[in-house]
């Protein structure tokens, strides 16, 4: 498939240039696979009959092929806003970014993906790079404890996953995607003995890649110890792909097994609600508050698998879009304020050193808070919408949950302006100025996607 | 159209305008707004209905959204206050600090197209939008022009407001379930169980409640009215609450006739707990904006009380008696800063004597009490004097309660006119009034009395609108 060739050479040629020490090029190289990668997808958007490559392995319909150009979108963002800094200090930018072109490889046939093979190989494409990333920092040991704690937990979890991959497919004798849903629809599978557990296993995987209570212990550690643009690569394209992913398995081909999973992954959105962000709230470290509100608004967002509503799928994109799109504006502004011990005072008085940092924080935040008119707002509300049909409750427990967090970001939000400040400006690159307009834009006028 | 989109549109030509000007921009935008929606009035005809904006229909998954705009009478009636208060705001802003920041006026009018658009809308979706939306303008505005020390307040209101807000949105998403489409004509004709009707309510009960505020969700009021800057504190008495009181009329109780019947009397008893409660402690209460904070509780609570009743005749006095608190809140707001501008203190006590410095003032502030005190030929007679009159056909004793407010009401008003302005002097000297100022009492002073000797102009325009709400669900009640 013609995206993930382009991604992955232009990604080597990226990795190449980086040997040759040469950033500028690399900056532009990968940006241009992005924008190939981008218009490929874009331009089969455009054909009836879905996309399909690898015998039938990968098939991209709509849904699918505006999640990909999202994913790609976001990673372009990152790279772009990454490179205004590190170019002076860092000499990794290509290695770097070449990593998250690979990963990003990686994402793409985690959202496409129509059997097991390719779902096991996109989560490990996705999720490699992205333990060297967390590592990246070189010399700063908390970034080298967030590599390895990730790696390893990672790693069990994948052996989980192929552990339940493996009892799904000893009872229903098929990788493919469809075929063990038609064999569960019709009760030929051989014995809930092998189905059940494999079931539950594959969903504890994909909790962990989400960090959803009770598999969140690595969020707040590994949000800690990474870089910047890595934490914000790891709350937009890889959570993306994961919410796609838990969708596409638990909420579609595993839904007529609904009595097996429901009331566990009940329980775990439940608390995840809460849990989240009650632990922001005592919490001083940006990163580690993010973190916190990251496990509640996986909660928010596995709604939409436990609701398996006819467009469960679509209000989530629009979801993780507004998600994505906040937690992209407040890296930019964590990296260009570059406080290396991201106390939460170190948003005291931004709007008045930069207004464009102020409001866009302003904005990402009351998105994040779930106050119309912004996408954040639609995106919750839909989603609450759905479950409210099946499950009532979960519906007020996520209002409830919202209350809590918009205590949380209105509280972040008193920071930005407040007027005792050492008043030294601060000045941002035009291309962090443009990742920042334009991620404006989407909390702003995100619900019109919901038209394409 | 333009009545919508004016307030916006001044809002963002507001941010740009260079400060010199902005207080002059801002009048001029004030008064053009209500320029607009006077000349809108005076060709309206009571029985029809004002198509703003009709787009096609949208549907978002499982919701089916209208996104239609239309004014009928009460709408009109609250357009028309929206713009008169925000033009009285920026008339009493015009020599202040606040009044000549580009940033200030900005906000203002993006709060003003924010309540105009509620006083609007059509559709559940959009009721909620704008109620939210113009939460944030008035949470900026507390933020960055007022107490230096009022961050604890500010999170305060705004969690306590959203909280409430939230469960309405989960009565409106519920509200999906039984309609169509969440239009108000297709909700008003969906017939919803009386199980959820009554769920429904009690979220859009909740989210009112904490606006009004009523009874027990009012903690949050009397801390953020005296941090605030005093048009924030303006804008929040005088328009903030009517939203609230406008979606009770409008959206909670027609659409969901069913479920009056539970929850009549149990509001009418915390409005009856608002009204006695907010007089003994404004009684007792020392500052100033407290005071009237509670004063303000106190009237709130007889109008929720009038508005649950659900007759034609309460509720046309509701609307008028919202007309003259939006008003008297307004000019009791103006005085306490004036006094507060002079003495430096919010200290009733440590007042005293301006009278003999600043007449004029003491006029007009003796005007605002007496209109406070609804004497007979303000507008306050009518509308305390009917409201009391249903609730006492409906009880008997929760109508004495309720007149209590009469004397209750006298109580803390001349107490604390008497207080701040007569007596021993405290100041050597003072200046008085200034232009604008005197022309904000004026305009309040004029309306209060036009409205006192002629309530019809109000009740000529409401009545076809109310009869339909009361229609709605095809009974009418007659107490005449």
């Amino acid at each position: 498939m013609d995206a993930l060739l382009i991604l992955f050479i232009f990604g080597l040629i990226s990795l190449f240039l980086g040997i040759a020490k040469k950033q500028q090029l690399a900056l532009i190289t990968n940006v241009s696979g992005l924008t190939l990668a981008f218009l490929s997808l874009a331009y089969h958007g455009t054909y009836e009959s879905p996309l399909k490559s690898y015998e039938n392995a990968l098939q991209f319909t709509g849904q699918e092929l505006l999640l990909g150009m999202l994913c790609i979108l976001f990673t372009g963002f990152i790279l772009l806003f990454n490179h205004s800094k590190d170019v002076a200090q860092d000499q990794h930018y290509a290695d770097l970014s070449s990593l998250k072109m690979f990963s990003l490889t990686g994402a793409l046939c985690l959202i496409g993906f129509k059997d097991f093979f390719m779902f096991f190989i996109g989560l490990e494409i996705l999720s490699i790079p992205v333990y060297v990333l967390v590592g990246s920092r070189k010399g700063v040991l908390v970034s080298a404890e967030a590599s390895l704690k990730y790696f390893f937990m990672g790693a069990f979890s994948t052996a989980i996953l192929l552990f339940g991959i493996a009892l799904v497919f000893g009872a229903t004798g098929s990788f493919d995607m469809e075929t063990i849903g038609s064999v569960i629809q019709q009760n030929a599978f051989n014995g809930e003995v092998l189905l059940i557990p494999g079931v539950l296993l594959i969903l504890a995987s994909l909790l962990f890649k989400l960090g959803a209570f009770p598999f969140h212990f690595w969020t707040a550690d590994v949000y800690q110890g990474s870089s910047f643009p890595v934490l914000a690569y790891m709350s937009t394209t890889v959570k993306i792909a994961a919410f796609i992913a838990a969708v596409k398995l638990i909420g579609s081909t595993f839904s007529s097994l609904g009595t097996a999973w429901e009331l566990s992954l009940s329980i775990f959105i439940a608390i995840s609600l809460f849990l989240g962000y009650i632990s922001a709230l005592r919490q001083t470290s940006l990163k580690r508050i993010l973190a916190f509100s990251g496990i509640s608004n996986t909660g928010i967002g596995l709604l939409s698998v436990l609701s398996g509503a006819e467009f469960g799928e679509r209000n989530l994109i629009l979801f993780l879009l507004s998600y994505g799109a906040s937690s992209l504006i407040l890296m930019v502004i964590l990296q260009t304020t570059n406080s290396e011990d991201d106390e939460i005072s170190g948003l005291k008085g931004l709007g008045y050193k930069n207004p464009l940092l102020g409001v866009s924080a302003l904005v990402a935040l009351l998105s994040l808070a779930g106050i119309p008119p912004f996408t954040g707002f639609f995106g919750k509300m839909l989603l609450i919408q759905d479950i409210l049909l099946v499950h009532p409750m979960m519906a007020i427990l996520a209002i409830l949950s919202s209350a809590i967090g918009a205590f949380l970001y209105i509280r972040l939000i008193l920071l930005l302006f407040n007027q005792e400040m050492d008043g030294v400006k601060i000045n941002i690159s035009p291309l962090s100025t443009t990742v920042l307009c334009t991620s404006i834009l989407c909390l702003i006028g995100g619900w019109l996607i919901l038209y394409i | 159209m333009e009545l919508i989109l004016l307030p916006l549109l001044a809002g963002f030509i507001s941010f740009f305008i260079p400060k010199k000007w902005s207080k002059w921009s801002a009048l001029l935008f004030g008064g053009l707004s209500l320029a607009l929606v006077i000349n809108h009035l005076i060709s309206f005809d009571p029985k029809a209905t004002m198509e703003l904006f009709a787009p096609q229909k949208v549907t978002l998954g499982e919701l089916t959204l209208t996104f239609k705009m239309a004014l009928d009478g009460m709408g009109f009636v609250m357009l028309a206050l929206s713009n008169l208060v925000f033009f009285l705001v920026a008339l009493g802003n015009f020599n202040r600090e606040e009044g000549s920041s580009p940033l200030f006026n900005g906000l203002m009018f993006l709060m003003q197209w924010g309540i105009n658009g509620l006083f609007c809308s059509q559709d559940a979706v959009l009721f909620y939008m704008f109620w939210e939306f113009a939460l944030i303008p008035i949470f900026l505005i507390l933020y960055w022009f007022g107490a230096k020390d009022n961050q604890k307040n500010l999170l305060k209101f705004f969690v306590y407001t959203l909280f409430g807000s939230l469960f309405m949105l989960l009565s409106i998403l519920a509200w999906a379930s039984f309609s169509n489409s969440l239009g108000y004509d297709d909700l008003a004709t969906a017939s919803v169980p009386l199980k959820y009707s009554c769920w429904i309510f009690s979220g859009f009960l909740l989210a009112f409640a904490v606006k009004i505020p009523l009874f027990p969700f009012h903690t949050w009021q009397a801390p953020t009215y005296s941090t605030a800057p005093m048009a924030g504190t303006m804008l929040l008495s005088a328009i903030m609450l009517k939203m609230a009181l406008f979606g009770m009329i409008k959206w909670m109780i027609p659409l969901n006739y069913n479920a009056l019947e539970t929850y009549q009397l149990p509001v009418i008893i915390l409005g009856l707990i608002g009204i006695l409660y907010g007089a003994f402690i404004a009684i007792n209460e020392t500052n100033i904006r407290k005071i009237f904070a509670y004063a303000s509780l106190s009237h709130l609570g007889l109008i929720v009380a009038g508005i649950m009743l659900f007759t034609e005749e309460s509720l046309k006095t509701s609307v008028l008696q919202m007309v003259n608190h939006s008003l008297i809140a307004v000019g009791l707001f103006l005085c306490a800063d004036f006094l507060e501008k002079r003495f430096k203190t919010s200290d009733i006590q440590a007042m005293g004597g301006l009278i003999k410095q600043a007449p004029k003032f003491g006029f007009w502030f003796a005007v605002m009490v007496l209109v406070s005190l609804s004497v007979p030929l303000t507008a306050g007679f009518i509308g305390e004097f009917f409201l009391i009159k249903s609730l006492f056909f409906y009880d008997a004793w929760i109508g004495i309660a309720a007149s209590l407010t009469l004397i209750l009401g006298a109580v803390y008003m001349i107490r604390a006119f008497q207080t701040s302005a007569m007596g021993p002097s405290v100041l050597e000297e003072s200046t008085d009034l200034t232009w604008n100022e005197w022309a904000v009492f004026g305009i309040i002073g004029v309306v209060t009395l036009y409205l006192g000797i002629q309530p019809n102009a109000v009740f000529n325009l409401i009545e076809p609108s109310i009869q339909t709400l009361l229609q709605v669900e095809g009974t009418t009640f007659n107490f005449f």
